[in-house]
């Protein structure tokens, strides 16, 4: 996928101003954070599940070369193929070649968001190859020539209205403001191509290391279609989405349907394992796994290994006051919200998205709700340190920076500039906020106004307050 | 290719080598196993959240549910596998509810059609999460949850267990090429988060409770 992150600001204010998205992401992220709340409450073992999860998640981590070695001979064992990626190049490459060999003309595709990583479609197409998007989010949004805008939401960010005029134009069908009428639709036409694909392709949301299984969950279905109807499997996954056994798989089943969509559990999970045995009446003759190194093997060195932790339910997304605000198109790659401004500038290098850790309240309640208890906030405030230390911050900011901590370390400074600060604010903005001020502080004023400075400033008021208690 | 996978073997090793305790040393404990439960009346309360339909009771009032559900869902085939006897008697016992055709065979595969229920006897069920497990063990086909308009699980009532662990625990030492976890109905929230059932499955999930397990029993009750 095209890299555009270092443009959030003005992909941002963009955002801000479309009332159709605004509309959107209010209804998504409020349904989504409601009902995982719900579902979280409803589970009382939810906290010790989140630490057991987060424990084998850290394992893993440790041992990674161990864990993914285990997957590898045993999916091989059963009939499964695996191909190692370093790189997107690498990947798009193994990935043609896999579909000229099996000589595939159309393929299936649930979805997956590390094939938007190395734009798979892309590859694929350039190997003859017609690949249909199979999750309807994803459909309507590969109909409409788009980008997903949510991890588990692709197409959030459209309207009724707008899908009905996209199946009227590609599908030839009639328009509709009936929502089971758009799905029917939708269902019928990739029924066809089911049945026919060559190739399905996914992704995968757990690898198992004792067993070489690939798990996919889903609610509509598709995942399992695709993996039991083509003569041709194809699952592509990170290396860092392996658990070490079956048997540890229902602590992270019962995690990531209830933080994505607030559900005790998804329609459907399907565990599938190398190819159709003898004697199978159908599942793929041949099942290849490619496995994406693409830059996990670096963060796993480094202090930021606990993001690979991750194991893609969104929440975070929906908590985040930012995502809220501008939804997933302004961080201008595949991962978005607080999951996306740290994993993005480490996939892609932070010169490339030093904007992201900015678009951060660091309100922490991302931290709050990681099934998996990936410390975000932390790693947003130690890129933002990565970026001052690589020179990627303008003079301004570091000047403005260095200001504040001179003036918050000394006391009397702090109180009578907030005194004389208090007085002039009054006197010249009548109590509403500051705006349009001369550079440096532009940075700051041309995307949101200053508050004007309280008449009585907060810690002689909290002294007052004392005072009239004691 | 093989030498792809060396050099990220080496990067792996060079990165996470080293943390002292080996692989799952350290990890914690096992998840905290609930007290005994009724594991059949927590199936039924939990499938019914997953918006599943559960039928048990005498035969012949299933049996006359169950055909009335399927006409209601415009109904006109029944299909089930060949080795599935289970399947088949239920499917047989319906056709005078019908009218229904019975198939096994390959235009379910093709794309019938016909509206289409597909019968499979369920290798388990789960209390916890509300749902069916139907694998490729032993050759079986998973074609019908997958493919007809609606689907009916037949669960022998002695099957129902507890935790996803247990469902687990006997596909861990050879897992088939697939196990399902069916729990409820296709759904997708996909347009404006607007829950709609029936994506790319079945728009229906039933499930039948046979309390008489066995198999070469004669199905008398439910």
């Amino acid at each position: 996928m095209e890299l555009k992150a270092n443009a959030f600001g003005r992909n941002a204010r963009k955002a801000l101003l479309d009332k159709t998205l605004q509309g959107a992401l209010e209804r998504t992220t409020g349904r989504f954070q409601a009902h995982r709340d719900a579902a979280v409450a409803a589970f009382p073992e939810f906290e010790a599940t989140r630490e057991r999860a987060s424990g084998i998640k850290r394992d893993v981590l440790d041992h990674l070369d161990t864990y993914l070695a285990r997957f590898i001979e045993e999916a091989e064992k059963r009939g499964a193929i695996v191909h190692v990626a370093r790189d997107a190049a690498q990947a798009r490459e193994i990935a043609a070649r896999i579909a000229r060999n099996e000589g595939i003309t159309l393929a299936v595709k649930s979805k997956s968001m590390a094939s938007e990583e190395i734009s798979l479609n892309e590859a694929l197409q350039g190997a003859g190859v017609t690949v249909v998007e199979s999750d309807l989010g994803e459909y309507i949004i590969q109909l409409a020539g788009e980008t997903p805008s949510h991890i588990i939401a692709p197409a959030a960010h459209k309207t009724r209205e707008q899908i009905s005029r996209l199946f009227e134009r590609h599908l030839g069908e009639p328009r509709t403001d009936s929502i089971p009428g758009l799905v029917g639709m939708a269902r019928k036409h990739l029924r066809e191509k089911f049945l026919s694909a060559g190739m399905g392709v996914s992704g995968g949301n757990f690898l198992v290391a004792d067993t070489g299984s690939v798990v996919l969950v889903t609610n509509e279905g598709n995942g399992r279609m695709g993996t039991v109807l083509p003569r041709v499997h194809l699952a592509v996954v990170g290396i860092e989405k392996v658990i070490p056994r079956m048997a540890d798989l229902p602590t992270f089943l019962r995690l990531l349907p209830r933080s994505a969509t607030g559900q005790a559990i998804s329609s459907y999970v399907s565990i599938v394992t190398g190819t159709r045995r003898a004697g199978d009446p159908e599942g793929p003759d041949r099942m290849h796994i490619l496995l994406l190194d693409c830059g996990r093997s670096a963060i796993l060195e480094g202090k930021y290994r606990e993001v690979l932790k991750c194991v893609r339910c969104g929440a975070c997304l929906n908590c985040c006051p930012v995502y809220q605000s501008v939804g997933g198109h302004p961080y201008g790659w595949v991962y978005s919200g607080p999951i996306g401004a740290v994993l993005t500038p480490l996939l892609v290098g932070l010169p490339e998205a030093a904007a992201l850790p900015d678009a951060s309240t660091l309100c922490g309640a991302c931290a709050d709700v990681c099934p998996v208890k990936i410390p975000l906030p932390d790693f947003l405030l130690e890129l933002r340190a990565d970026a001052r230390e690589q020179g990627l911050k303008t003079p301004g900011e570091i000047a403005a920076m260095k200001g504040y901590a001179g003036v918050m370390k000394r006391a009397g400074l702090l109180e009578a500039i907030e005194r004389i600060g208090g007085v002039l604010g009054q006197f010249f903005t009548k109590g509403k906020g500051i705006g349009g001020l001369p550079y440096p502080f532009s940075g700051w004023t041309e995307r949101r106004d200053f508050p004007a400075p309280a008449a009585l400033p907060f810690r002689k008021r909290w002294k007052i307050q004392r005072g009239a208690r004691d | 290719m093989v030498n792809e996978r060396e050099s990220l073997f080496r990067r792996l090793s060079a990165a996470c080598g080293g943390h002292g305790a080996g692989p799952g040393e350290g990890l914690p404990g096992e998840a905290p196993v609930p007290p005994e439960i009724d594991r059949v009346a927590l199936f039924a309360k939990t499938f019914a959240a997953a918006d599943g339909v559960l039928l048990r009771g005498p035969l012949e009032k299933a049996l006359s549910d169950l055909g009335e559900m399927l006409r209601a869902e415009g109904v006109t085939a029944l299909f089930f596998p060949e080795d599935d006897a289970a399947a088949r008697e239920i499917a047989e016992a319906l056709v005078p509810f019908g009218p229904f055709s019975l198939t096994t065979g390959a235009e379910v595969r093709g794309g019938s059609a016909a509206v289409t229920a597909g019968f499979r006897t369920a290798e388990a069920a789960i209390a916890e999460t509300g749902t069916v497990v139907e694998t490729s063990a032993g050759g079986r086909s998973v074609l019908p949850g997958l493919i007809p308009d609606v689907h009916v699980s037949i669960v022998p009532a002695a099957s129902v267990v507890a935790r996803m662990e247990e469902a687990l625990a006997a596909f861990t030492a050879d897992p088939p090429r697939n196990i399902s976890f069916l729990s409820g109905p296709s759904r997708t929230g996909d347009i404006e988060q607007t829950l709609t059932i029936g994506a790319h499955g079945p728009r229906k999930a039933i499930v039948l409770l046979l309390t008489i397990p066995g198999p070469g029993v004669k199905i008398t009750s439910l």
